[in-house]
């Protein structure tokens, strides 16, 4: 009862300062994420629905041990080598698709558009961690992995199949997608002010012009797109927290995780209930409200890119066995920090809310991503306890948690 | 760069502000035990020479009748010494199950455990092995190809009844040679972990006497605690019987092609964790110091709650529980299902006693992750 009043006091608190500082009109969300014309839906996100599979089918193939190099970057690229049409995905509609992952890693309007020697770059890393795995891990399927050895190692009843350095080459793709493709074109591209309103995209929402054929308007199908690369395979995509954190290997999956542990728990309503919010602005046309809404969803997306981050490389430090000579006992911790670095690779994609910027320049991600494989000649190998903490720290430093916090 | 510092300088005060309220909270609310008198080197001593030395003894003294045994199959291809090379099979699973939580030393440095009992064993990978005759079995992806799972396929479920088992054995050199290649190397793991504890490995884990993170007692307890958490609580109830899954999983359980011995080998296992935690003598004769000597210890400075008696009448109450179950898990979780939930969550209150109060008391922090395993 005490709580309940509690609630209802800072409830009131809430609203009332929100009724004195912000007299812009009320805009009423829907529960769901359902928004109609006409007596039909006005949403669609089949292609950020596609290229969450394929980098799915992706991340899976490079542990097929049969397979190519040439197919691995055929799903890359949704096209063979010289730009022809490919089928390298076993899902038909998948190969059908026009949809691809490279095309958009590293792409969106704010970051990328005026900087296409780093999105390059960056393109590039993701082939070359495709490449090694099949030049460099596949080789060695069957020999025990040590210090400068590729190879296989247990983790619990898992086996993890790690570079001459130590990274999970397939956890370092999966994770870095997940800032470079999904975090990229939700956070930078289809919920940045630039992209929603260029050209006369905010005159035609003012008329609700629609585009051709189609049941929506532009701005209405940008925001929609944002909102598909973190519930493009929810299992109800109109009302997808019932299932949050298991309907990808991705932002899905690791908004989920965050939003079980019990400091950041509201976290995914937060962020579902911004993107119903904003849905709803766009249609009533405030455009200060959806991008109140789109400076929420860059914080907290941001935010679980870093709790995560954090999490992984703090698990690692107590992974990795007490007798760093038992080169056996490895593979727990291999798996975490592959996850972590991925993570730290993702934050180069992270957005500050009221700024044009990330929370970490590439400069500042590559410094920390070197000093992860460079306590000595092995990489992860030869990690040390101080380095894991003091990255760990240097990333809560900018957000508003503790390493304890997203550590636990 | 100013405002940079302004975050530092914020973060120092913040931080100094934490520390004063925590140690002002832990002043007031608990007593630490970082210095207890507790004689660790006595406990040590008592694990080493009356409880672990002696299980190992016993284990390697009943894999050597397992070697015998398929050494006297693999001569003579008869029923009768098949029954035989199962009956000492049996014997050695027993007795494994109380050396398993043990992993620590040479059995870690091995992995012991994962070589000697990962199930379910891979039928279709121990095939093709048998088929093409080459294989590592020193391969962290070849442990569900070998050890007591391995074998309990080999001598229960390679075909559909004794006489065609033996059949095959006699047909096959290369079942033959398999055979022998894993309970041979069962017992080159067993006498290695065994003569390092012989050789001097002894006397260190009785040296590192103190409480850090390496020390042996902080170590051996959070093996002692993964095993029965893993292995016990999880391996062999939890996972069959579906907690972890959305259906039951009744291929999961231990011995799943002998069937009729998965609770001898469970209650085994149970009695070997409650024994351990009682400081009993391996061979039943007297007790000795232990965790629960070590929580009255401490219990007696602080007055604090009996976490020792709670987590003993836990351990009754699974043993209760666990009773009722019949011999074979694999038709208790496809008819039965209910009491293996119920054992499982008897274990679990432990889990929680063992791993959170247990582990406070004695300012250990456990060293494993709970990994999210994708």
């Amino acid at each position: 009862m005490k709580q309940l009043l509690m609630t209802a006091m800072i409830g009131l608190i809430l609203i009332s300062c929100s009724d004195d500082e912000n007299p812009s009109p009320r805009i009423d969300a829907p529960d769901t994420y359902t928004f109609e014309r006409n007596g039909s839906s006005t949403v669609a996100f089949n292609g950020q629905t596609n290229r969450i599979m394929m980098a799915e089918e992706l991340v899976d193939a490079m542990l097929d041990f049969s397979i190519t190099k040439e197919r691995l970057l055929e799903m890359y690229r949704n096209e063979t080598a010289s730009g022809d049409d490919a089928s390298p995905f076993d899902d038909a509609g998948l190969n059908a698709a026009s949809q691809n992952i490279k095309s958009k890693v590293a792409a969106s309007t704010d970051y990328f558009a005026a900087n296409t020697s780093e999105s390059s770059q960056i393109k590039a890393d993701f082939e070359f961690w495709i490449s090694a795995q099949v030049e460099e891990v596949f080789p060695n399927q069957n020999t025990v992995a040590s210090p400068g050895t590729p190879g296989q190692l247990a983790d619990g009843s898992s086996i993890r199949y790690v570079n001459a350095r130590g990274l999970v080459l397939n956890q370092v793709v999966a994770k870095s997608l997940l800032g470079a493709l999904m975090a990229d074109q939700m956070l930078n591209n289809y919920l940045s002010a630039d992209v929603l309103d260029a050209g006369n995209k905010r005159q035609d929402n003012d008329n609700e012009l629609l585009e051709d054929g189609e049941n929506y308007t532009t701005m209405e199908h940008y925001w929609d797109e944002g909102y598909g690369y973190l519930y493009g395979t929810s299992l109800d995509k109109k009302n997808p927290n019932s299932t949050i954190g298991q309907d990808d290997s991705f932002l899905n999956d690791y908004t989920g995780t965050v939003n079980n542990d019990n400091d950041f728990t509201g976290i995914a309503d937060e962020i579902f209930n911004a993107f119903k919010l904003g849905r709803a602005a766009i249609i009533a046309r405030s455009y200060d409200v959806r991008d109140e809404q789109a400076k929420i969803i860059r914080d907290r997306v941001s935010k679980v890119i870093a709790i995560r981050a954090v999490a992984y490389l703090q698990q690692a430090k107590v992974a990795l066995p007490d007798d760093r000579n038992n080169t056996t006992a490895y593979g727990t911790a291999f798996q975490l920090l592959s996850e972590g670095y991925g993570f730290v690779y993702s934050l180069r994609f992270t957005r500050m809310p009221d700024s044009d910027q990330p929370y970490f320049t590439k400069a500042e991600v590559d410094s920390m991503l070197s000093s992860l494989l460079e306590d000595g000649p092995n990489g992860l190998w030869d990690v040390k306890n101080s380095t894991l903490d003091s990255i760990s720290e240097s990333i809560a430093a900018r957000f508003d948690f503790t390493v304890a916090q997203a550590g636990s | 760069m100013l405002k940079y510092l302004n975050i530092r300088v914020a973060t120092f005060i913040l931080s100094m502000v934490m520390i004063v309220l925590i140690v002002a909270c832990s002043v007031e609310n608990e007593p630490t035990v970082n210095s207890d008198n507790f004689n660790r080197k006595t406990m040590l001593t008592n694990w080493a020479d009356n409880i672990i030395i002696p299980a190992y003894e016993n284990y390697t003294d009943e894999i050597s009748g397992l070697v015998k045994a398929k050494n006297d199959f693999i001569e003579s291809r008869t029923i009768e010494n098949l029954e035989s090379l199962k009956s000492a099979w049996l014997n050695a699973y027993i007795a494994w199950q109380s050396v398993s939580m043990f992993e620590i030393g040479k059995a870690e440095q091995l992995s012991l455990r994962d070589f000697t009992n990962v199930f379910p064993a891979s039928k279709e990978d121990i095939e093709a092995n048998i088929a093409s005759g080459t294989y590592d079995l020193s391969l962290p992806s070849s442990r569900d190809q070998q050890g007591f799972p391995a074998l309990d396929y080999l001598l229960h479920g390679s075909a559909e009844s004794q006489a065609m088992i033996t059949a095959r054995f006699d047909s096959e050199v290369n079942m033959r040679n398999y055979l022998s290649e894993i309970v041979d190397r069962l017992s080159s793991l067993s006498i290695a972990v065994l003569q390092d504890w012989s050789a001097g490995y002894r006397d260190e884990f009785i040296s590192k006497d103190g409480s850090t993170a390496s020390s042996s007692v902080n170590k051996l307890v959070n093996d002692y605690m993964f095993y029965y958490e893993r292995a016990l609580r999880a391996g062999k109830i939890g996972i069959p019987a579906g907690v972890f899954s959305n259906t039951p999983l009744s291929d999961r359980v231990e011995a799943f092609y002998r069937k009729d011995v998965s609770k001898t080998l469970f209650m085994a296992s149970l009695n070997a964790t409650i024994d351990f935690f009682n400081g009993q003598f391996f061979d039943g004769s007297d007790q000795g110091a232990s965790l629960q000597s070590y929580l009255n210890f401490l219990n007696s400075v602080t007055q604090g709650t009996d976490v020792s008696s709670l987590i003993n009448d836990q351990f009754t109450r699974t043993l209760t529980q666990a009773e009722s179950l019949s011999e074979n898990f694999y038709s208790e979780v496809e008819n039965n299902n209910e009491k293996m939930l119920e054992t499982y969550d008897e274990l679990q209150s432990n889990t929680i006693l063992l791993k959170v109060d247990m582990f406070q008391a004695l300012n250990i922090q456990v060293d494993y992750v709970d990994a999210d395993g994708d």
